[in-house]
């Protein structure tokens, strides 16, 4: 009858969705036997339309390889998420790029979920790291899961308006006092000259911990070392040092005199230039690219007089002289094979092999200039670029594959050349700054190690630190409260962090 | 949840009204007449199958997943190859130095939602209840549904400019008038008004259409008959318009209690900064910021699971004492 089958079909609905749920979360598990003939890869996109994938660029690197691609390219304000959300899913790819060394990366890669390449890799020639140290820095707990992005070892630098410093007299900074002495006088001796109002740090609200931002730069140029201190062979976080109380002291003193911009706990990054731009302040310390672009943003507006509106020097002495300058890792995260995607050696095989040619030098070129005669040139060791629709093109989809480039084996790309004769000179004084404190950079000793609790409580740790530092600055805690929500870090969990991270130190 | 689903939300009249069965009924013999029923009209319950499936599908299915709450789950592994690992999850949120913070943030909140933005809607549909000009009642309702419809991203940017340290007109304004400097945006002080200002902002308009349709349900006779008495208008207010829509104002409020816990994660997300993460913190942004971004999903399921749980204590409480102290309940 109608009914009991109605009935049966609905308790086998039922029984179907119980079991897809069950199954969900497996992973994607691909064939061990199966070729690999298209390559699967995830990738995060910095810019705001995607490379065609019919595209020149896209087609040449297909060419390369030998393989055509299957690149999913995922806005990079949500790129951890989906990373997350897409190793639960059972569509992996062959290669995912990691922005950073996550937990959700640690945590899969120590159960198996990513391949352990680090005695595979060796036999890449393209593959294998040319810096040890970076190497080392970017393994999680001395094992390598996967193939590390290189970038700058240092990039950090504190960029100013030229125009003020000269109507003022004032000589570009070389220490912390010198640059508290400019935030002062830009803040109060009218550097414009038209009596509008100005301050002299520019700070955006900034998360996290440890990452180059502009309050880790303050910190360690007075001594704090660089998220990790090493002193007689154990560790302690760098924020336990005195002289992370010290640098915020100072910076609360230029907060409370008006000299950084009062939003700076609100602020979004993302117009982090327009208050320099526009004359409301006149410091930001941060990557020195930065400075390139500002001046950019003045050449726009003013394509004649616009190349002594921008300085940069590099990292600041503390008031004694001493010299601490932070550096990057040198890395920005990975890219990892997933073993769900590519469970057999073989496969290995074939995905390292792609990824070692669009490591070798043809390779690079093609991920970080384009193609050469087509949208660059090639002028003595600089690439300059040609100016055409079709090259513009292949250069907004350059800025997108540059990403899936790795360079662990040294970059052998071109770097472009600057426009101007005002932007070369800043590019080259930058490079000269980076070179020169390079050799001064605290490196965190700590870099390689992962805890198993601050695998656990490390976002909720850091942000600790993160709001107190901001709620001393703004005004909120004094320093004793400051001192006791520290204590309250190594309380709720911190302690336990640093008995993992020294016992994983003295072995590694 | 699955309440919010049911249109009962919309009907003011009581809906349980003494159809218990009897007594003495044993559940072997109501087994055999749902049979009995079954057999006797079978389109009527082949009609209620696509509900039915609906709700396996898409609400029971799912419940599957809560078992991560008791492994340390990993994606990679799935939900059957991860450790199981009992209540420790649980017994690390109890314990654990958040938990105390994130508790009362999330009961203040939800504690001012019941007592500010539950009965706004009540007092504005009683305001334009009493409003003759039919066109300007109208265009006030339109004028006020408005918000309603922005998500909250798009009310976080107005915030944003409205109330900017130094520049937003709102701030500007403020200071004028009471002197000093506020930052409405960092202070901790300011985040729970700006909060529950952006809750009657969006959705009080909108709140408003039951409780006019349920006053729009009052027999005009009761009016008319308090006139004669002598009533004015707030007599008639007190004693004919209130009673009238009380049975809907409870069933509203238990609907809301079920969801008391569930303070609004993107509108409190976006308003969270390091100065005032303090009071900003409750459990949903807390679950987020622990499950998708640290990667924490059983630690999360688990702080999920337990305000579910508390919810639902929560909405069978109030039905509980709905039914004891008036004549209307939910169930």
């Amino acid at each position: 009858m109608f009914s009991r089958r109605t009935l049966l079909g609905g308790a086998a609905a039922g029984a179907a969705t119980l079991g897809l749920a069950a199954c969900g979360g497996g992973g994607g598990s691909a064939d061990a036997d199966a070729e690999i003939t298209t390559l699967k890869i995830m990738a995060p996109l910095l810019s705001d339309t995607a490379p065609d994938p019919e595209g020149q660029l896209q087609t040449a690197i297909e060419e390369f390889i030998g393989m055509p691609l299957e690149i999913t390219w995922v806005p990079n304000s949500s790129y951890s998420d989906r990373v997350t959300v897409t190793m639960a899913s059972d569509n992996i790819p062959h290669v995912m790029v990691h922005t950073g060394k996550s937990a959700e990366l640690a945590q899969t890669a120590e159960a198996g979920g990513y391949w352990d390449l680090t005695d595979i890799l060796p036999e890449y020639p393209n593959l294998t790291p040319e810096n040890e140290d970076v190497a080392h820095g970017a393994s999680i707990n001395g094992r390598t899961y996967g193939i590390f992005r290189l970038r700058d070892a240092m990039r950090a630098s504190v960029i100013l308006r030229k125009d003020w410093l000269d109507n003022l007299g004032l000589a570009e900074p070389e220490t912390t006092d010198d640059l508290r002495e400019i935030a002062r006088a830009f803040t109060d001796d009218d550097p414009a000259g038209d009596g509008s109002a100005t301050t002299g740090l520019i700070i955006p609200a900034w998360s996290g911990y440890g990452n180059n931002g502009p309050y880790d730069l303050w910190e360690t140029w007075h001594g704090t070392a660089n998220v990790w201190k090493e002193e007689g062979g154990s560790l302690s976080p760098a924020f336990l040092a005195p002289e992370f109380i010290e640098a915020n002291r100072t910076m609360r003193e230029m907060v409370e005199a008006g000299q950084v911009n009062a939003d700076f706990a609100t602020m979004d990054s993302g117009t982090w230039n327009e208050p320099f731009f526009n004359g409301q302040g006149g410091i930001i310390a941060d990557v020195s690219s930065r400075g390139l672009q500002l001046m950019g943003l003045f050449k726009d507006a003013d394509p004649e007089g616009y190349g002594d509106k921008v300085t940069m020097v590099g990292n600041l002495k503390n008031p004694d002289g001493t010299l601490w300058a932070l550096p990057t890792p040198g890395y920005s995260g990975y890219l990892t094979i997933p073993k769900a995607a590519v469970p057999g050696d073989a496969q290995l095989a074939t995905v390292l092999t792609a990824l070692d040619k669009l490591s070798s030098e043809e390779g690079q070129r093609l991920l970080n200039n384009g193609i050469e005669g087509v949208n660059y040139e090639v002028d003595g060791d600089q690439a300059v670029a040609i100016e055409s629709e079709e090259a513009s093109l292949i250069q907004s989809d350059v800025s997108a594959f540059a990403q899936i480039g790795t360079q662990s084996n040294g970059y052998l790309g071109l770097p472009a050349k600057p426009e101007g004769e005002a932007e070369a000179a800043l590019d080259q004084k930058r490079l000269d700054y980076h070179e020169a404190d390079l050799e001064h950079a605290v490196f965190n000793p700590g870099s390689a190690y992962m805890s198993q609790s601050y695998l656990q409580n490390g976002a909720i740790l850091d942000q600790i630190v993160v709001d107190a530092r901001l709620k001393f600055l703004a005004g909120q805690l004094d320093e004793a409260g400051l001192e006791a929500e520290l204590e309250r870090w190594t309380s709720s969990g911190g302690q336990q962090v640093v008995d993992e991270m020294n016992e994983l130190y003295q072995q590694g | 949840m699955v309440m919010t689903n049911s249109p009962a939300a919309a009907s003011p009249v009581p809906l349980q009204t003494g159809q218990e069965p009897a007594p003495g009924a044993s559940s072997t013999r109501r087994k055999r007449s749902l049979l009995k029923r079954l057999r006797r009209s079978p389109m009527l319950y082949l009609m209620l199958l696509p509900g039915v499936v609906y709700f396996a599908v898409f609400k029971y299915a799912p419940m599957y997943g809560i078992t991560i709450a008791f492994q340390d789950y990993l994606p990679f592994l799935g939900m059957q190859g991860s450790p199981w690992v009992g209540l420790d999850h649980f017994e690390r949120l109890f314990s654990g130095p958040d938990f105390g913070r994130l508790l009362s943030n999330t009961l203040i909140l939800a504690f001012l939602n019941v007592v500010i933005a539950f009965p706004a809607p009540i007092i504005v549909a009683l305001m334009l209840n009493e409003l003759r000009k039919q066109m300007l009642k109208k265009f006030i309702q339109t004028a006020i549904y408005i918000p309603h419809f922005l998500s909250w991203a798009i009310v976080s940017g107005l915030t944003y400019l409205l109330f900017a340290l130094d520049i937003g007109p709102i701030t500007v304004l403020f200071n004028e008038l009471f002197g000093g400097r506020v930052n409405f945006l960092a202070d901790p002080d300011w985040f729970r008004p700006l909060i529950m200002a952006q809750t009657l902002w969006k959705g009080t308009g909108w709140g408003t259409i039951i409780y006019l349709a349920a006053l729009a349900g009052v027999d005009k006779q009761l009016y008319e008959a308090a006139m004669i008495d002598g009533a004015g208008r707030f007599q008639q207010l007190r004693h004919v318009t209130i009673p009238a829509i009380i049975p809907t104002v409870i069933i509203m409020l238990i609907l809301n209690i079920g969801n008391f816990l569930d303070t609004g994660f993107e509108q409190i997300y976006m308003l969270t900064n390091s100065l005032n993460r303090d009071v900003a913190d409750v459990f949903d942004t807390y679950v987020y910021f622990m499950g998708i971004t640290n990667g924490a999903y059983s630690y999360s399921t688990a702080i999920g699971l337990f305000k579910s749980i508390v919810g639902l204590i929560l909405i069978l409480g109030a039905n509980w004492l709905a039914k004891k102290f008036t004549e209307s309940s939910l169930f």
